[in-house]
């Protein structure tokens, strides 16, 4: 009984897709992290007093928010052909630079970098005034109002718009294969799914289960992005997370 | 006429600038300036149906039916969970693999239904599609993924319409659907608005997946005549330039999202003319 099941084509695609999702989720491990303190120095940038810097910083969000991440793909992939790229050779890997696992995270970093400094500028227009005033009043070092004061509350306000750029940032690494050149078995869920189609021309089983390992792993970031949002909320008393109950207010 | 202003522009730019200007208006060139039509096809054909899409989406989430609000909260949060592009690539395909499928049955006979081993299973099953065509599925797919964008936006906006509005209409005796169609519809587009602007930024950008649909966009022509130009009668035209074409759709994208902000600013200061709107939200 459990054999057969095992064996329906249904299976079998979970077990063939198993490892084209961890490519996918290989580009978002490694951007995502390593785009959020990048990210978080252009929020500050955007809203420096410095007018270089706040320039620079406005033009690279704009720029990156303005753009589809398709052709962000294409042109660093070409940026990099053009460039001399034999004379570099990091690690003795041939074309180390042009490398999908090398160039997809480092255009997601660019991409997701603009979006999550975008969401953090705003977390930082909205900390509240009153705060950051009364903090200087108590004595506290620039810093230390940021460290103690600003950055709690920019991470707060900003936390549900960033989960949603991390899962749309998980999203859009189905993109990177369609962009980038596809090294022997190294493929993704979009990759996959679509060589899987061209054998049997079985759309709807081949994509269905690709969606269905995006849609799970979404509602994993998902949920742990709700467990880090209730800690961040934790001295809320207010903003209790709403539980059933059988009858509300009943007993007072 | 024509030729007398190549000859001054050539006097005027000198003989190199001449030759590049002339490069870059050649046949090829003129081509891929044309594809931009496809572009602009696809985001306003996609942007009518998300709009119907949108508000189908929103009413069958505020419906008083239990099943069709699930259905709509389902449609609504579908594209929080998969990826458009898998949407965009795979509805077309569905849906050209579901004609075919049927054309199959009715066309090919049974012996070769049954030991054919390719797609499709005989020469008259197979359905020719013209660029057109392509370029209505592609609209109906995105209308599809950014209707469902759409849908939460129009639904937050149908939220945010003052009560008392609504019950003064209805004091003053129009019907409940009078109340919905002529207040609540009416009033939602100044709410919407802001949301909808994101929504129609985030089409735009996707509208440079019709390449991956067999039709040949202003990115297709990039990649053509960017490649290496070798042509045996007068050697290497150029080296690989994909890197240049490619820098100008970037910029070309960024000047559409420009152009679409003044816009939808313009439009929404026009459309709150004499309504206070302290707390209207901008998020998708």
């Amino acid at each position: 009984m459990f054999e057969s099941f095992l064996h329906t084509p249904f299976m079998q695609d979970v077990v063939t897709l198993a490892k084209p999702a961890l490519f996918n989720l290989y580009f978002a491990v490694v951007s995502i992290p390593l785009g959020f303190p990048i990210a978080i120095l252009f929020a500050l940038g955007k809203g420096s007093r410095n007018k270089l810097i706040s320039l620079f910083s406005r033009g690279y969000i704009y720029a990156f928010r303005g753009s589809p991440l398709f052709i962000q793909f294409f042109m660093f992939y070409s940026i990099m052909l053009a460039l001399n790229r034999p004379l570099w050779k990091p690690m003795g890997v041939d074309d180390f630079v042009l490398h999908p696992l090398f160039l997809g995270p480092l255009v997601l970093i660019l991409n997701t970098c603009a979006y999550t400094a975008e969401i953090f500028y705003g977390a930082l227009k909205s900390t509240p005034k009153g705060e950051v005033e009364a903090a200087r009043a108590m004595g506290m070092s620039s810093w230390n109002v940021f460290r103690k004061v600003t950055w709690p509350n920019m991470l707060r306000l900003a936390w549900p718009a960033y989960t949603n750029e991390v899962v749309f940032l998980f999203h859009a690494t189905a993109i990177v294969y369609f962009t980038l050149p596809v090294i022997d078995e190294q493929k993704d869920l979009m990759n996959k799914a679509g060589e899987l189609f061209e054998k049997d021309y079985n759309i709807f089983l081949h994509f269905s289960i690709a969606g269905l390992y995006f849609l799970l792993i979404s509602m994993f970031l998902f949920w742990a992005a709700g467990l880090v949002q209730n800690h961040l909320n934790r001295h809320i008393t207010g903003n209790r997370r709403l539980s059933f109950r059988l009858f509300p207010g009943f007993s007072k | 006429m024509l030729e007398s202003i190549i000859t001054w522009l050539t006097a005027w730019l000198g003989e190199d600038m001449g030759a590049s200007l002339a490069y870059i208006t050649n046949g090829k060139h003129l081509a891929w300036y044309a594809s931009v039509r496809f572009t602009l096809i696809a985001a306003f054909g996609s942007a009518f149906f998300a709009v119907i899409f949108g508000l189908l989406g929103a009413a069958l989430k505020q419906s008083i039916f239990l099943p069709f609000r699930w259905i709509g909260t389902l449609y609504t949060t579908m594209v929080r969970g998969i990826p458009d592009l898998l949407f965009i690539l795979f509805f077309p395909l569905a849906f050209e693999h579901g004609v075919e499928f049927f054309l199959a049955h009715s066309k090919c006979s049974a012996e070769v239904m049954a030991t054919a081993t390719g797609w499709p299973p005989c020469a008259e099953a197979q359905w020719l599609l013209s660029t057109g065509d392509y370029l209505l599925m592609a609209c109906i797919s995105l209308g599809i993924v950014y209707g469902a964008f759409a849908a939460n936006v129009i639904h937050g906006a149908m939220l945010a319409v003052p009560k008392g509005q609504l019950e003064a209409a209805s004091a003053y005796g129009f019907s409940a659907k009078q109340v919905f169609w002529k207040f609540k519809v009416r009033q939602m587009w100044v709410y919407a608005l802001p949301g909808l602007s994101n929504v129609w930024i985030l089409l735009l950008k996707a509208t440079s997946f019709l390449s991956l649909l067999q039709i040949a966009d202003i990115v297709q022509w990039a990649a053509r005549l960017g490649g290496a130009n070798y042509i045996a009668r007068v050697g290497l035209v150029h080296p690989d330039w994909r890197w240049k074409y490619y820098l100008v759709l970037f910029i070309f994208f960024i000047l559409l999202t420009m152009i679409s902000e003044r816009f939808f600013e313009a439009l929404q200061a026009r459309a709150s003319r004499g309504m206070s709107l302290a707390g209207v939200s901008n998020d998708v």
